[in-house]
């Protein structure tokens, strides 16, 4: 052999050798990376399982404060009734102010009544009783406190009229005579008291010729608004 | 006579203290070249012992060889097919066809030697 021959032969053999350890150390790099691969699975995979605990774990936390929730919102519902009930008591009692249910307590009568005696000179329309007088009447008990009030047992609502017709007066429609009774339910006393004053509806009522008469009751009833009681 | 085995060992150990290493992806032109290496060592050795080496044609083999080679793996890679595995065929099915070569030759070698 020639050296130049030798020459080129050493030459291939150094990179022959440069490339033969390159590729043992990417082989050798390759193992590992293929077991890190496993490693990093077996890793995931154990991730995945606490992940998956952990979220149970949430869930079931969750799961818990909606138990404890609907506990709540039960007790809620059973208070709910409980005020439910008290509402349906207030409801009854606001019915009761309106009308729409019948009433009974202590409370207080005045009787209206056309003058028995009419002079001859006298003109009879400043003897009988008139629907403002009624209306005034209704007026102070209302002014005083009065719950429900009632005239001729046809019950006074807040849209009750009242209305003239020449010697009746009609209630909601209801046709009544005199002797007109008022009657309303509330603080008696005070109800009397209020009526009572110097100046006020009973002296002015007396003043225009009518027969007043006051009475409190220790029970007063009262029909709901449409029926009629005496 | 032992100045390519030192080659070898200078390879290997420079291999080794430059600490040089190829991302897994071009592991095939790592391979290509070896192959191609080889083939040439194998070519050269042939050459050598029919007393018809030249310089020129080492080279320019080697060369040619390299840029086919490393080319059509390249393409293969790019197109998605596993063309690098025709130059692999192609050498080594050479690379065998050379060691039977140069195991005859070595063998009329000693025959000669021995009969001498």
């Amino acid at each position: 052999m020639r050296k130049n021959n030798i020459r080129w032969l050493t030459g291939l053999l150094v990179i022959i050798g440069f490339l033969l350890t390159l590729s043992y150390k990417t082989a050798a790099d390759q193992v590992p990376q293929e077991k890190e691969p496993n490693y990093f699975e077996e890793d995931q995979l154990r991730n995945t399982v606490l992940e998956e605990q952990e979220k149970n774990y949430e869930l079931e936390e969750e799961w818990r404060s909606l138990q404890t929730q609907v506990r709540e919102m039960e007790e809620t519902l059973a208070q709910n009734e409980e005020s439910s009930f008290n509402l349906v008591e207030d409801l009854e009692k606001l019915r009761m102010l309106t009308g729409e249910v019948g009433v009974a307590g202590p409370g207080i009568e005045v009787t209206l009544n056309d003058h028995t005696f009419v002079p001859e000179e006298g003109n009879p329309n400043d003897y009988i009783v008139h629907e403002r007088h009624i209306q005034q009447v209704i007026d102070e008990l209302l002014l005083a406190g009065a719950e429900a009030i009632s005239v001729n047992g046809y019950r006074i609502s807040k849209d009750t009229f009242i209305q003239c017709m020449g010697p009746v007066i009609k209630i909601d429609n209801n046709t009544s005579t005199a002797p007109f009774v008022v009657k309303a339910i509330g603080d008696s006393e005070q109800l009397e008291t209020s009526l009572k004053l110097n100046g006020g509806v009973q002296d002015s009522l007396v003043n225009e010729n009518i027969e007043v008469r006051i009475q409190t009751e220790t029970q007063v009833t009262m029909q709901a608004l449409g029926g009629e009681s005496d | 006579m032992w100045l390519p085995v030192m080659g070898l060992l200078a390879g290997i150990i420079i291999g080794l203290l430059t600490g040089v290493q190829i991302p897994t992806a071009y592991t095939v032109y790592l391979v290509l070249l070896i192959l191609i290496m080889v083939d040439a060592l194998l070519g050269a050795v042939k050459a050598s012992f029919e007393d018809k080496f030249s310089n020129s044609l080492f080279i320019t083999g080697l060369i040619c060889n390299l840029v086919f080679a490393l080319g059509l793996a390249f393409l293969g890679q790019q197109l998605g097919v596993d063309l690098y595995l025709a130059p692999v065929f192609a050498f080594g099915v050479r690379l065998f066809h050379n060691i039977a070569v140069l195991r005859r030759q070595l063998l009329n070698y000693y025959k000669i030697k021995k009969e001498k």
